[in-house]
C-alpha cells in the first residue's frame, strides 16, 4: 500500500465526535510527515442531521473535497449513514467500508434492512467490516462517546502510524478521565479482530 | 484554556501545526502585530474571535470583543484603526450587510499613523452549511472600493492575513480577507511564522482622519482616498506574487486555460488530475482589484478560457470586460453570467463546488472520456433516511417548543384564531421541523419581531415571534420599540438562554461573563429591567435549580394567558423565557443523568417521539435514555405521565 494520497470519507451524525476524529487522525499523520488536509462541517445546528467530511494525505496537498469513485477508505459512524456517500468509493470495489453497527433509528421512517444494505455494499465493495463500536465502549468504558476511537484503533491496520502516535494526539486532545477511556478504547480497538467471513462473501 | 494557548500562540519559527483556517488567520493577526479584533460570531466565522477572546491578555493585545453585532464590531474597529492600531474585524457574509453602512464611509479615512491597518475578515458559506441564505461577499468589493484578498487552504490564511495587513498599513485603506466553509473549516499542515507586537503612537487627529459628514469635505475625499488608493491598489495586483499562473509553459489540443481563485482552484487541479488534462490555470488570490494587464495576456494565450468559482460570476463578468476591453475574441466557459443558470452555464450559481462538478465541465468542453463514468455513479440512488439537524439532548427551546405547543393548541380551540409565527436565527429555528413545526417565515437576523408586526397590524390574528436573547440584542430592539409605540398586538418570546448558542456560547451583553473566562469578568445587563422600560407588558419565566417543579405546565399556562391578552385587548406582551443553555449549564452544574423505571414505562411515546429528546429511544418497547447522551435537563421526568423517569440511579 503507498500513501503517496489516500482519501478517507467520514460520515455520520453532526455531534457524534466527528471533528474530534479527523483532528487526532490528522494531527498523527501531520507529525509523521504527511500534508494532511480535512474538511469539516461546524456549528451546533449539524446535530443529530447527516453530516459528511473527508481527510486526505500524502506526499502533496490535496483539495479538501476528493472526486467521487475515488476515495481508500469509507467510515460511517452509524450504520445507514454508509448509505449517503457510497459515491465515493471507487468502481472497482476496493475502496474500504468501515460501518459502525450502531442504528440510529428516526421516528415514522423505516430503518434500511440488512438484506437491503448488505446488497447494495456488496455492489460497491469487497471490503466491508462491520465494527459494533458503540457496544465496544459502551462495555469496555461506560461511555458509548468513546466508540469513534474504537474505530480509530481499527483502521490502524491499513495506515502507516502505529498506536503510539495515536495515544499522543489522543493526549493533545483529551486530559483526566476522558484521556483514560479514550486511550483503552483505542486499545481494545486495534486488537479487534473481526469474523470478516460474515459480511465478505 | 492554556490548551489554546498553546496551540496558536506557542511555536518557533517554521514549525508545522494541525490548523484551522480559521486558527492560521488568528495566527496571521498575531504575526502582523494585531491590537484589536472585534467580532459577531457566525459560522463559519466564529473560531477567530473565540480563540482571540481566550488568548487576547495573555499575547499583549490591546482589546478584543464579541461586538453587539457587525455594525458596531466595525465601527468600534474603525475608530481604533483610525486611531492607531492595528485591527481586524470578523463576521460572517450576512455580517456584511449589516456593516456596510459604516464601512462605506470607513473607506474615506485616512490614518496617519504608520502603525493604522484595518483588515476585514469575512467567511461565505456557499451551500449554506449554516446560514439562512447563501450569499457571495464579493460583490460588495465593487461597492466599496477596498483591496480584497481570498486565501485557498490554511497555508494561505496565515500568509494572505499578513499579505492584507502590510497592504492596509501601505495604502491605509481597509482590505478584505475573504474565505468560504471549506477555507475557514478546512484543516492542514501550517508552519508558522514569528509573532509581532505592535507599539501604537499617539498620534492621531480623530477629526480629519474619521470622516466627517459634510458632503464636500466627502466628495474631496473619496477622489483622493478612495480611488486614487485603488489605483495604488491595482499596480499591487499587477504585481502580486498572490495572483500567479500554474503550470506556465503547459499545452494542451483543446487551446484552454483556467482562471480561477480561492478554494476552487484546489479542486481544479484535482479535476485536471482525474482527466489526465494539462491546463495553465491562473490563481488568482488578489480578488479586488483584479490584475488586468495579467489577465489580458493571460487570456491572449488561449482560444478557450473556463472560469472556475463558486456562487456568483464575480470573476467571469470581469473577465469577459477585460477580453472585451482588449479586443479579444475566444470563448469564455462558466456559469454564463446573463443565463441566471440555464443550459449554457456549465457550473452552478447555487451551493459549492467539488472536484467532480469541475470535471464534468470540464469533459463538456473537451470530451474527454474520463476513466470512470461519473455520469453513472451520480445516478445511482439509495434508500436514506432523511434526517434533520435536531436541538441538543436537555436543550430549553425543545421544552419552550412543547410547552407553546401545547398553549397554542388551548388558544386556538378557545379563540378559533389563526396563529402564525416568525421566527429568527438561532438554534431555536429548528422548531420549525415536525413535530414542533413552528415557521410561517423567517428572513434575517432581528426580522421576526417586525413581521410579526407587519401582519398584526393588518389581520385579527396572533402573531408570534419567537426570537433568542443573542439575536434580541444584535437588531431585534429597534423592531420591538416600533412595536411598543405603534401599539402593535403581537407576543413576543424572548428565549433568553444567556449566550450567543448556535456559534459556541459566545458572549453577547445580556451575558454575565463571570464564569466565562477567568480574570475577564462582565455583568450583563438586565434584560428584564431593561424591557420593563419600554413601558411593554413583560412577563419573565425561570427555569433554574430549585424552580424546575412544573415548569413546563406553568410556561404554557403563561402563553395560553398572556397570547389571550394580545388577542383580547391588542396588547403587545413580551415573554422572556429564562433557561440557559445546556452546553453552557454543564460547564457549571453535575450533569444528574435520568434513568427510566421499564416497570413503569408503558411506551406512551411522548418522551421520544413528541417531546423528541434524542438521549431516548424505544427498545422492546420500552423507553430507555442513553446515559452517554442526557445532559440531565430533566424535562423528561416532569412530562412522563406515568412517573417512569427518576433521577437517581435504579
Amino acid at each position: 500500500m503507498t500513501f503517496d494520497s489516500y482519501t478517507i470519507v467520514i460520515t455520520g451524525l453532526g455531534g457524534q465526535g466527528l471533528i474530534s476524529l479527523l483532528q487526532i487522525l490528522g494531527n498523527a499523520l501531520m507529525t509523521n510527515g504527511y500534508k494532511v488536509i480535512t474538511a469539516e462541517t461546524h456549528g451546533l445546528s449539524q446535530r443529530g442531521g447527516r453530516v459528511t467530511c473527508f481527510l486526505r494525505f500524502g506526499n502533496r496537498l490535496s483539495a479538501p473535497i476528493p472526486m467521487i469513485g475515488s476515495t481508500d477508505m469509507i467510515i460511517a459512524t452509524e450504520k445507514s449513514c454508509i448509505l449517503d456517500v457510497l459515491k465515493y468509493a471507487k468502481p472497482n470495489k476496493s475502496t474500504k467500508l468501515i460501518i459502525s453497527t450502531d442504528e440510529k433509528k428516526i421516528i415514522n421512517e423505516d430503518y434500511p434492512s440488512e438484506k437491503y444494505l448488505l446488497s447494495v455494499l456488496h455492489e460497491n465493495s469487497d471490503n466491508i467490516y462491520f465494527v459494533p463500536a458503540t457496544e465496544i465502549a459502551e462495555n469496555l468504558v461506560k461511555n458509548q462517546k468513546a466508540a469513534n476511537t474504537v474505530i480509530m484503533g481499527y483502521i490502524l491496520r491499513f495506515l502507516p502510524l502505529r498506536e503510539e502516535d495515536l495515544e499522543e494526539s489522543l493526549k493533545r486532545q483529551f486530559s483526566g478521565e476522558n484521556l483514560d477511556i479514550n486511550l483503552k478504547a483505542l486499545k481494545e480497538g486495534h486488537k479487534l479482530q473481526l469474523d470478516l467471513k460474515l459480511y465478505n462473501f | 484554556m492554556a490548551r489554546i494557548y498553546n496551540k496558536i500562540v506557542k511555536g518557533n519559527p517554521g514549525v508545522e501545526r494541525f490548523f484551522l483556517g480559521n486558527e492560521a488567520i488568528v495566527r496571521g493577526g498575531l504575526e502582523s502585530g494585531l491590537d484589536v479584533y472585534t467580532f459577531y460570531p457566525g459560522t463559519p466565522s466564529s473560531e477567530v474571535g473565540e480563540i482571540f477572546l481566550e488568548i487576547f491578555r495573555d499575547v499583549g493585545m490591546k482589546w478584543v470583543e464579541s461586538s453587539i453585532n457587525e455594525k458596531v464590531a466595525i465601527e468600534v474597529a474603525g475608530a481604533a484603526y483610525a486611531r492607531g492600531a492595528t485591527v481586524m474585524v470578523g463576521m460572517k457574509n450576512v455580517g456584511l450587510n449589516v456593516a456596510s453602512d459604516p464601512l462605506l464611509a470607513l473607506a474615506t479615512t485616512r490614518p496617519k499613523n504608520s502603525n493604522s491597518a484595518l483588515v476585514i475578515f469575512v467567511a461565505d458559506d456557499p451551500q449554506q452549511h449554516s446560514s439562512a441564505v447563501e450569499m457571495d461577499s464579493r460583490n460588495y468589493l465593487k461597492l466599496f472600493k477596498v483591496p480584497a484578498l481570498e486565501p485557498s487552504n490554511p497555508q494561505e490564511c496565515l500568509e494572505f492575513t499578513k499579505r492584507a495587513f502590510k497592504i492596509s498599513r501601505e495604502l491605509k485603506l481597509p482590505v478584505v480577507l475573504r474565505t468560504v466553509t471549506m477555507v475557514s473549516h478546512a484543516r492542514s499542515n501550517v508552519v508558522i511564522g514569528e509573532i509581532k507586537r505592535s507599539e501604537i503612537a499617539d498620534d492621531f487627529d480623530l477629526s480629519r482622519e474619521v470622516n466627517v459628514a459634510s458632503r464636500l469635505y466627502f466628495l474631496e475625499l473619496k477622489e483622493d482616498q478612495i480611488y486614487s488608493r485603488m489605483n495604488q491598489a491595482l499596480e499591487m495586483s499587477e504585481n502580486s506574487s498572490l495572483n500567479r499562473i500554474e503550470n506556465e509553459d503547459v499545452k494542451n489540443e483543446y487551446e484552454l486555460g483556467i482562471i480561477t481563485s480561492g478554494v476552487s482552484y484546489s479542486y481544479v487541479r484535482e479535476a485536471l488530475d482525474f482527466l489526465e488534462l494539462k491546463a495553465p490555470i491562473l490563481k488568482i488570490g488578489f480578488i479586488n482589484p483584479l490584475p488586468e494587464k495579467l489577465i489580458a495576456s493571460f487570456l491572449k494565450r488561449f482560444k478557450q478560457i473556463f472560469v472556475v468559482e463558486e456562487n456568483d460570476p464575480y470573476l467571469e463578468t470581469q473577465v469577459m470586460a477585460i477580453a472585451q476591453k482588449n479586443g479579444l475574441n475566444l470563448k469564455i466557459y462558466g456559469k454564463d453570467p446573463f443565463s441566471y443558470s440555464k443550459e449554457t452555464s456549465l457550473l452552478p450559481f447555487v451551493g459549492e463546488l467539488n472536484p467532480t462538478k469541475i470535471s464534468l465541465a470540464l469533459i463538456k468542453i473537451t470530451h474527454i472520456a474520463p476513466k470512470i463514468d461519473l455520469n453513472q455513479i451520480e445516478g445511482k440512488k439509495y434508500k436514506i433516511l432523511g434526517r434533520k439537524p435536531i436541538l441538543c439532548p436537555g436543550c430549553p427551546h425543545r421544552t419552550t417548543g412543547y410547552a407553546l405547543q401545547k398553549a397554542i393548541t388551548k388558544i386556538k380551540s378557545k379563540t378559533g384564531k389563526e396563529i402564525y409565527f416568525y421566527q429568527d436565527i438561532g438554534c431555536y429555528t429548528l422548531l420549525a421541523f415536525p413535530p414542533i413545526s413552528f415557521a410561517n417565515v423567517k428572513y434575517c437576523m432581528g426580522s421576526s419581531i417586525a413581521l410579526a408586526q407587519g401582519v398584526a397590524q393588518t389581520n385579527g390574528s396572533l402573531n408570534i415571534a419567537i426570537i433568542g436573547d443573542g439575536t434580541f440584542f444584535h437588531s431585534g430592539i429597534p423592531a420591538l420599540l416600533n412595536g411598543i409605540y405603534n401599539k402593535a398586538p403581537i407576543l413576543v418570546l424572548i428565549l433568553d438562554n444567556g449566550w450567543i448558542g448556535m456559534t459556541g456560547q459566545q458572549p453577547h451583553p445580556g451575558s454575565d461573563t463571570r464564569y466565562y473566562k477567568e480574570g475577564n469578568f462582565k455583568k450583563g445587563i438586565n434584560l428584564e429591567e431593561f424591557l420593563r422600560g419600554t413601558g411593554a407588558y413583560v412577563s419573565v419565566i425561570r427555569h433554574d435549580e430549585g424552580n424546575e417543579k412544573e415548569y413546563t405546565a406553568r410556561l404554557k399556562e403563561l402563553i395560553y394567558e398572556k397570547g389571550l391578552d394580545v388577542l383580547e385587548k391588542q396588547n403587545l406582551h413580551v415573554i422572556v423565557v429564562k433557561d440557559e443553555c445546556i452546553q453552557e449549564y454543564i460547564k457549571r452544574h453535575k450533569v444528574r443523568v435520568r434513568h427510566i423505571d421499564v416497570e413503569l414505562c408503558n411506551n406512551c411515546g411522548l418522551c421520544y417521539s413528541q417531546f423528541l429528546c434524542p438521549a431516548i429511544y424505544e427498545k422492546d418497547d420500552v423507553a430507555y435514555i442513553n446515559s452517554s447522551l442526557c445532559l440531565g435537563c430533566g424535562i423528561c421526568e416532569e412530562i412522563c405521565p406515568n412517573n417512569a423517569i427518576n433521577r437517581e440511579e435504579l
